[in-house]
């Protein structure tokens, strides 16, 4: 899996609702592409992402092949507190990257 | 008939609310009523036709004119049920954002496969007729009488009473009238207007010069681009320097992407001379080393391999080939072939913060508006497509919108500035959508009789679907690259046809006739082999197996007006061959002399066409003419070879095409049988090819497997 | 063009007869699976998801572009009415394709933490079809808003 990329404000007033853009680089192999000589490419696809905020889970998705390469996401939420959201992808081999961020609540 | 006229400003098409008067509800919230860009107001009677007062009938074209004639034969179409007066006709193309606006109501834009008119002629004539009814229904109204009372011929709408009014003062009140949903069509006998040839739209402005195409398009403070991506496909722009340039005349700025790189200047000479002096290097990438060769003995590969999918299998050809009294083998191979259109390459674009706007000579309106949208980065709805008519299509236009994206991201540098993006003659050569590779093994058995009882085809090949519409690739089977196998008209009772995809880095595309092309060559000539292993003559070998097929009438046909059955005059050898495609049936006798044993003149050509109906007989003669000239060219002279990962030939200098004064006498038999659509603009090509090669074995005793012809000592004699 | 009815109630027999004919015939070398899949198998899916529950048209937006130049990117953005209080939120968000290689695309868990109940993805849609996105609120009803799309590369050649 390749880099992760976040963002979201780094401060925000309590209550306020944050957007957080998300992408990470990862090939998603559907596992239905064919190569060149006609033969089906194994699936390689990130299955799960997911994100914490001080270590409570606000978002989840899982993603299955129809997923574009380079996963990118968009989703809210509620600024509560000051503190660390960490993003997590994991795939189907193993693989995972992290991601984290820290935003200021006022 | 002129198309449209560039001012300063920007065309807007407005669709106003249902609130404005004389609107026509078709079921979605969108009036009928069509506000010009003058502020007039133009009524629409269904959505495919406007009707002005002073009785212009505006037909919406949604395909694109390549010089087909759609743009002409498609409001046949519609003008044939609608019983207006043909002399007040223009076609227009339908505006590619209104259309997106409207829930693509215009429905398929996409003009290729021969598909406009048969796809089209169901709706475009229901359209015809329920814009009379309406019409009618509107002038019955008021006069209150019955519909049935009243006739319609030439705009003018007239009942036994004496009473008459025309479509133009009609037209606001048959607007608001609802859309009949199931108008009756004319019988085919009745038609007066399809099957006959009134002039073209297109022609005169295009031999008169005054036809404008997406590079004659003129904007203040209009920038000119030439560009050049990297000559080994897959690979990437490493770098440039630009200090050669940096104080030329005229030269704008360097715009850079990906795998691209361009120059921008006030004309396009200067852009192009300066991007020659830019020093880019590429990162090759992994095909650096791929040549023609090396590219074979990949497609080889698939002759070889064991376990292949089977596109059809009947009978029992293994064990049939085993027994066979005769058995006939061969290799057949075709190279890479580029579209060469006329026009190269080309697309206007300028942008703004909330709005691209480009033109472009394309082959699907809606792909292009679907690439700058993508390429823009901004909705379908902020971006505007004015359709030129195109230089030249052939396949090259349609799914490939990549000089759109581009003249759109170069654009976007410059936001305001109108930027025509041109691609040199070298760079259309170099980055083409090729017709693909082919190679292929085929045999077949002879009974003690010289009968043909079976055959076995394996194909190596290159397929176009996995890059534009893989989904329809069905266990490693390109449905495509099948044909003329798998759907053989021949009743022989053991058939295999293995198909092995071998997909080399050269990026393929949909070349006029794509797997007619070299299919037909492969299969009519390995048939011809056939035929004179049982001493037999081509026709009468065929005959008993297309027995019911709609093939033999076309092939009866040639053999008319060929004089087929008599001896040929001294020195002229003769071949034949007979392909169904796209819908339709066609047959080619071609007629050789050969001097010296390798120098051909092609004498005559005698090509038949059943497309089931005819619209415009003089454009698809045209159609069957130029598809000649086009199967003639690709089996002498075309070729794109590669070397060290790139594409070997730049200009017409060293990828040879036809010219007009090799042209050989061509005769064209039209065979519609009627009780069908069949397509036009491909279906005469597939016979060409192998007629020709067929007549070269007759003359000489040379069997050529491979095109081009030239390859195998051939020249030719215009 | 016709208004499409909704699809999710809908059975479809002639499509699975017809994917029976076919792997019948003839000796194919690969049955991974078909190249596509039918509203049968979407209908599946969502009984498989939500059980028999009803599903509504309504308080989902589902926002894609009308064409798509080959589907291997196109922009999806599902956006549900809804105020995002404890007492009222989208539990979770499930996309779906009718003729996809597989009908199911993403699901998102949601909760009143979010504030929005608003997900924005990237996608990629085989050939032209029809998405529908389907809404769990809290109190487990079902919601759903499809779309129409056009890929443009489907519809060329041949």
């Amino acid at each position: 899996m390749g880099a992760a990329h976040v963002r979201m404000p780094e401060s925000a007033k309590r209550g306020d609702v944050i957007e957080i853009r998300t992408l990470v680089q990862h090939p998603m192999e559907s596992g239905f592409r064919l190569d060149n000589t006609g033969k089906l490419i194994a699936r390689h696809i990130i299955e799960s992402f997911d994100c914490t905020y001080n270590g409570r889970e606000i978002f989840r998705a899982r993603l299955h092949p129809a997923v574009s390469t380079n996963p990118f996401f968009t989703f809210y939420a509620v600024a509560s507190e000051s503190g660390e959201l960490v993003f997590t992808w994991k795939d189907d081999q193993g693989g995972v990257a992290t991601a984290t961020s820290r935003i200021e609540v006022v | 008939m002129k198309q449209q006229t560039f001012q300063a400003g920007r065309r807007d098409f407005l669709v106003k609310t249902a609130a404005v008067s004389g609107g026509l509800v078709l079921g979605v919230d969108l009036s009928g009523v069509v506000l010009a860009a003058d502020g007039s107001t133009k009524p629409e009677v269904t959505h495919w036709v406007v009707i002005q007062p002073d009785d212009t009938v505006v037909i919406r074209i949604a395909r694109s004119e390549l010089g087909q004639g759609s743009f002409t034969g498609l409001a046949q179409l519609v003008a044939e049920e609608l019983e207006c007066d043909w002399s007040k006709v223009r076609s227009e193309y339908a505006d590619v954002n209104e259309h997106i606006r409207r829930n693509r109501i215009f429905g398929s834009m996409s003009t290729g496969g021969s598909r406009s008119i048969r796809e089209s002629q169901e709706y475009l004539r229901k359209a015809g007729a329920s814009a009379r009814e309406m019409l009618v229904a509107a002038a019955a109204q008021e006069w209150g009488v019955p519909a049935a009372e009243c006739k319609a011929a030439k705009s003018v709408i007239s009942h036994a009473s004496g009473k008459s009014t025309t479509y133009g003062k009609m037209a606001a009140a048959a607007s608001k009238r609802e859309v009949p949903k199931e108008p009756k069509l004319k019988d085919p006998k009745d038609w007066k207007l399809i099957g006959t040839s009134p002039a073209r739209f297109d022609i005169a402005d295009k031999t008169t010069g005054k036809q404008i195409y997406a590079a004659d398009v003129r904007l203040p403070n209009m920038v000119h681009a030439s560009i050049v991506q990297c000559p080994v496909f897959g690979g990437k722009l490493k770098s440039y320097d630009d200090s050669a340039i940096k104080d030329a005349i005229g030269v704008k700025r360097v715009v850079a992407g990906d795998d691209w790189v361009a120059v921008v200047a006030n004309n396009w000479w200067r852009a192009n001379q300066a991007l020659r002096e830019l020093r880019v290097e590429w990162d090759v990438g992994e095909s650096g080393n791929v040549t023609s060769e090396s590219i074979m003995t990949f497609l080889r590969t698939g002759l070889d391999a064991t376990d292949v999918p089977v596109a059809r299998k009947d009978g029992d050809a293994q064990a049939a080939l085993g027994t066979a009294a005769k058995l006939i083998e061969a290799e057949y191979h075709a190279p890479y072939l580029n579209h060469a259109t006329m026009e190269p390459q080309t697309a206007t674009a300028i942008v703004t913060d909330d709005k691209v706007e480009v033109w472009v000579g394309t082959q699907n309106g809606e792909a292009t508006i679907a690439a700058a949208s993508e390429a823009a980065g901004m909705p379908l709805e902020n971006v505007i497509v004015h359709k030129m008519h195109a230089g030249g299509g052939f396949g090259r236009r349609g799914p490939h919108q990549e000089y759109t994206k581009q003249a759109v991201w170069i654009a976007q540098k410059m936001p305001g500035t109108p930027v025509c993006l041109q691609w040199s003659r070298e760079e259309d050569m170099r980055q083409g959508r090729y017709r693909p590779v082919a190679l292929v093994k085929l045999r077949a058995a002879l009974d003690a009789d010289g009968n043909w009882n079976a055959w076995h085809v394996r194909q190596a090949d290159q397929s176009i679907f996995i890059t534009v519409r893989p989904s329809d690739i069905k266990d490693g089977i390109d449905p495509v690259n099948v044909r003329c196998f798998q759907d053989n008209p021949y009743a022989v009772p053991n058939f295999t046809d293995e198909y092995a995809m071998r997909n080399p880095h050269v990026p393929p595309g949909f070349w006029r006739a794509v797997a007619h092309t070299h299919n037909p060559f492969f299969r009519e000539c390995f048939i011809d082999e056939l035929v004179h292993a049982a001493g037999k003559d081509p026709v009468e070998f065929r005959r008993p197996l297309l027995k019911g097929k709609k093939d033999l009438g076309v092939l009866e046909a040639v053999v008319k007006a060929a004089a087929w059955d008599k001896p040929a005059p001294k020195g002229v050898h003769r071949g034949i061959a007979v392909v169904d495609s796209y819908g339709s049936f066609s047959a080619a006798v071609v007629e050789i002399a050969v001097a010296d044993g390798t120098v051909v003149e092609v004498k005559r050509v005698v090509v038949a066409l059943d497309s089931g109906y005819v619209v415009h007989p003089d454009a698809v003669i045209a159609q069957m003419q130029s598809g000649v000239i086009w199967g003639l060219s690709s089996a002498m002279h075309e070729e794109i070879t590669i070397k060290d990962g790139r594409v070997e030939q730049s200009n017409f200098s060293d990828y040879r095409v036809l010219r007009m004064s090799e042209t050989p006498k061509i005769e064209t038999i039209l065979v519609p049988t009627g009780g069908f659509w069949g397509g036009v603009g491909e279906p005469p090509i597939g016979a060409v090819i192998p007629a020709l090669g067929n007549a070269i074995f007759a003359a000489t005793g040379k069997r050529v497997r491979s095109l081009p012809f030239k390859n195998h000592g051939f020249s030719y004699k215009a | 063009m016709p208004l499409r009815h909704s699809r999710i109630h809908d059975i479809h027999v002639a499509s699975r007869r017809r994917a029976l004919q076919a792997l019948a015939a003839g000796a194919c070398f690969f049955i991974a699976r078909p190249a596509t899949a039918t509203p049968d198998e979407l209908t599946a899916a969502l009984r498989e998801t939500f059980g028999e529950r009803p599903i509504t048209r309504g308080k989902v937006k589902l926002t894609m572009p009308r064409l798509a130049e080959n589907g291997s990117v196109v922009p999806v953005t599902v956006s549900v009415d809804s105020p995002m209080t404890e007492l009222q939120y989208v539990k979770s968000i499930h996309l779906f394709a009718e003729k996809n290689h597989l009908p199911r695309i993403l699901e998102a868990q949601l909760g009143p933490y979010n504030g929005k109940a608003v997900v924005s993805s990237r996608v990629r849609v085989a050939t032209s079809q029809q998405i529908t996105a389907v809404a769990v609120l809290s109190d487990d009803t079902l919601w759903s808003a499809a779309v129409d799309i056009e890929v443009v590369t489907s519809d060329c050649g041949l």
